[in-house]
């Protein structure tokens, strides 16, 4: 049974502000994660997807409502708090891969644990062991922009679950990728899943994708229209 | 540290740029502080070996109208207590005379000095002279100014005539052979100094007077020791006999001095703004910069880095730039100096001639530069560089991740 929660938002609303234009972007959002899930958020394009996915991750706060990430609320937090937070508790990762282009991809693997203080080698040989997991030890050594967009998003996922956090949030991370590249990701991550307990969430409006996960909450209009276990 | 060194070599055009502005300032200023410190050096020389001394003790009474120093008419006690000091490494005495010299139908007013040869052999004035000979022990000759040979018509082998004018003396007359001619870099000494025997100028007095002991302090090699010779001058002071004064080089030429304490503010009022040119082309080079890695900030702070650790890094780069080229800048403006010094100086351009000469100096530049100097430079400018990117890397702590992200995306 899953049942304890690691991610919560409880009534969350969320409306960005462009001088006197408001755009609500979520009304009123009931969600909750538990330890071990995978599970992905669809939606069409607008309907908050990514929008939740940073609330949840700390990247931004709700106008209203509240998220609560391992039972702590976090509008109370500061900034630094909110940092210390993503740093310890959340891994990401971005269509965009956004990996560090100055540094290689067993630095970018460590980068977390050396934000984290994990001393130098220790650092290093839990970067490795990730990066043999996934498959693309070889590259430790190169700089990101040698590999491939799929070498280089499972790089970004070995640097998300290498220090082992609560939730790992994926924003569209095959959007950039082909069907038989996204498949073996979204294989990855669940291998991920369930060899270390991480909870995964991801958005997508991928549907190919949606045969993969254990739950789907689908998003419409900034409210949750579905959320559904699948498997 | 590597991620900054990477992100240095990534942008390497802008790099040279900003290391250029640290490189150059530094370069410069250790090199003009050496131009001073050898300036400084040799200007010391020269007033102190020509003229002045370290120090100088004479009778503390006002000076006679004539502006002749008063005469010492026994030195004996003042020479005790000079010998007795531990401070002072060598000394002399000296008669400084105004009298008339003459020859034929001209005349001209000069200060006869009259010097203990065997001491004065190793005097720059010894040295200066370029035709005949300087002053023996015991010499009846005279040793005369280029320019006052000329402007009195004579030659080197001819005689001169001293009238003796000290208002405390009773005026007495020599007539010297020319002996030697010497050619120093202040016309104005060239013209109006003659060197004779001690016991020649006592005889334009017609008493064993002197009218200073002129002394030089151990260790001293230039006007930053002149604390060492602040020190000998008053234990000097201490053990005097009443009515004596100790003059220290400062207060025997004051415009020398004068002319030591511009330089330095000057130079140091134009690096000032160089280096605050420097420090703005860090500040544009790294501002650049962190614009250019908004994106990679970005990612850095949305995986949780500390905004300190941001600007830490920003603030690193800077660092590391900085410092690499400040020290390239001190090392390359030291080893000029040090070359520079090791063939001897190199002559100045004819047009700097007579500036040089105002303050008896050889137009001939040296140069000296010291550890101190060298490494304030640096640490001046790393500071401004690292001051200048204070900015930037503020900046750049103060993005907020979700908005670089969507610049990301």
């Amino acid at each position: 049974m899953r049942t304890e929660a690691v991610v919560e938002a409880r009534g969350v609303h969320k409306v960005y502000v462009a001088g006197t234009v408001q755009t609500p972007a979520l009304n009123g959002v009931d969600v909750t994660l538990s330890r071990g899930e995978f599970a992905a958020m669809a939606g069409p394009s607008g309907s908050g997807k990514s929008t939740l996915l940073h609330l949840l991750g700390g990247l931004d706060r709700p106008t209203d409502g509240e998220i609560y990430l391992d039972g702590r609320a976090m509008s109370g937090l500061s900034k630094d708090e909110l940092a210390r937070l993503r740093l310890t508790r959340i891994g990401f990762v971005f269509q965009a891969y956004n990996l560090i282009p100055v540094l290689t991809v067993v630095e970018n693997t460590a980068f977390v644990l050396e934000l984290q203080g994990i001393p130098y080698r220790e650092r290093l040989r839990r970067a490795r062991a990730i990066l043999a997991e996934l498959g693309v030890e070889k590259y430790a050594n190169q700089f990101p922009n040698r590999l491939s967009g799929g070498e280089q998003q499972r790089v970004a996922v070995a640097r998300a679950v290498v220090s082992e956090p609560a939730i790992v949030l994926a924003d569209e991370p095959t959007a950039n990728l082909d069907t038989r590249t996204s498949l073996d990701l979204i294989d990855l991550m669940r291998r991920m899943n369930e060899e270390h307990t991480t909870t995964f969430l991801f958005a997508t409006h991928d549907t190919r994708l949606l045969d993969r996960v254990d739950r789907v909450i689908g998003l419409e209009d900034g409210r949750i229209a579905r959320d559904e276990r699948v498997r | 540290m590597t991620a900054g060194l990477r992100h240095l070599r990534r942008g390497r055009r802008r790099t040279v740029l900003a290391a250029l502005a640290v490189f150059v300032p530094v370069f410069l200023l250790v090199v003009f502080l050496g131009m001073i410190g050898g300036m400084e050096k040799e200007m010391f020389a020269s007033l102190t070996g020509f003229d002045t001394g370290h120090f100088q003790i004479r009778r503390a009474t006002d000076r006679p109208a004539s502006g002749a120093l008063p005469l010492v008419r026994d030195p004996a006690p003042l020479l005790a207590v000079v010998e007795a000091s531990t401070q002072v490494t060598w000394y002399t005495v000296r008669l400084d005379l105004p009298a008339l010299a003459a020859a034929a139908e001209r005349s001209l007013g000069v200060v006869v000095q009259g010097v203990r040869p065997a001491d004065a052999a190793e005097s720059p004035f010894a040295r200066a002279v370029t035709s005949g000979r300087y002053l023996e022990p015991g010499d009846e000759g005279v040793v005369v100014g280029r320019q006052l040979l000329d402007a009195l018509g004579l030659s080197l082998g001819d005689e001169m005539i001293l009238l003796g004018a000290h208002p405390q003396g009773t005026a007495g007359v020599a007539v010297p052979r020319i002996v030697g001619v010497f050619d120093l870099p202040d016309p104005a000494l060239g013209r109006g100094l003659v060197h004779v025997d001690l016991g020649v100028a006592q005889r334009l007095v017609r008493s064993p007077a002197v009218t200073a002991v002129v002394g030089y302090v151990r260790g001293v090699e230039g006007p930053w020791d002149t604390p060492r010779i602040a020190e000998a001058v008053a234990r000097l002071r201490a053990h005097l006999p009443e009515g004596y004064e100790v003059l220290d080089w400062a207060q025997l030429g004051p415009e020398s001095l004068g002319f030591m304490r511009l330089m330095r503010p000057i130079v140091v009022g134009f690096m000032v703004a160089f280096f605050f040119l420097g420090g703005l082309v860090v500040l544009n080079t790294l501002y650049l910069s962190v614009l250019e890695r908004t994106r990679e900030l970005g990612i850095i702070l949305a995986l949780g880095a500390p905004r300190r650790y941001v600007m830490r890094q920003v603030l690193l780069e800077s660092g590391l730039l900085a410092t690499g080229a400040a020290v390239a800048g001190a090392a390359l403006g030291l080893g000029f100096v040090l070359v520079v010094e090791a063939v001897g100086g190199f002559p100045l351009p004819g047009a700097y001639e007579e500036v040089t000469a105002l303050f008896g100096m050889q137009p001939h530049l040296r140069m000296r530069v010291t550890a101190a100097e060298v490494a304030m430079a640096a640490v001046a400018m790393v500071a401004v560089a690292v001051a200048a990117a204070w900015y930037p890397a503020r900046r750049a702590a103060a993005l907020e991740p979700l908005e670089t992200m969507r610049h990301a995306n």
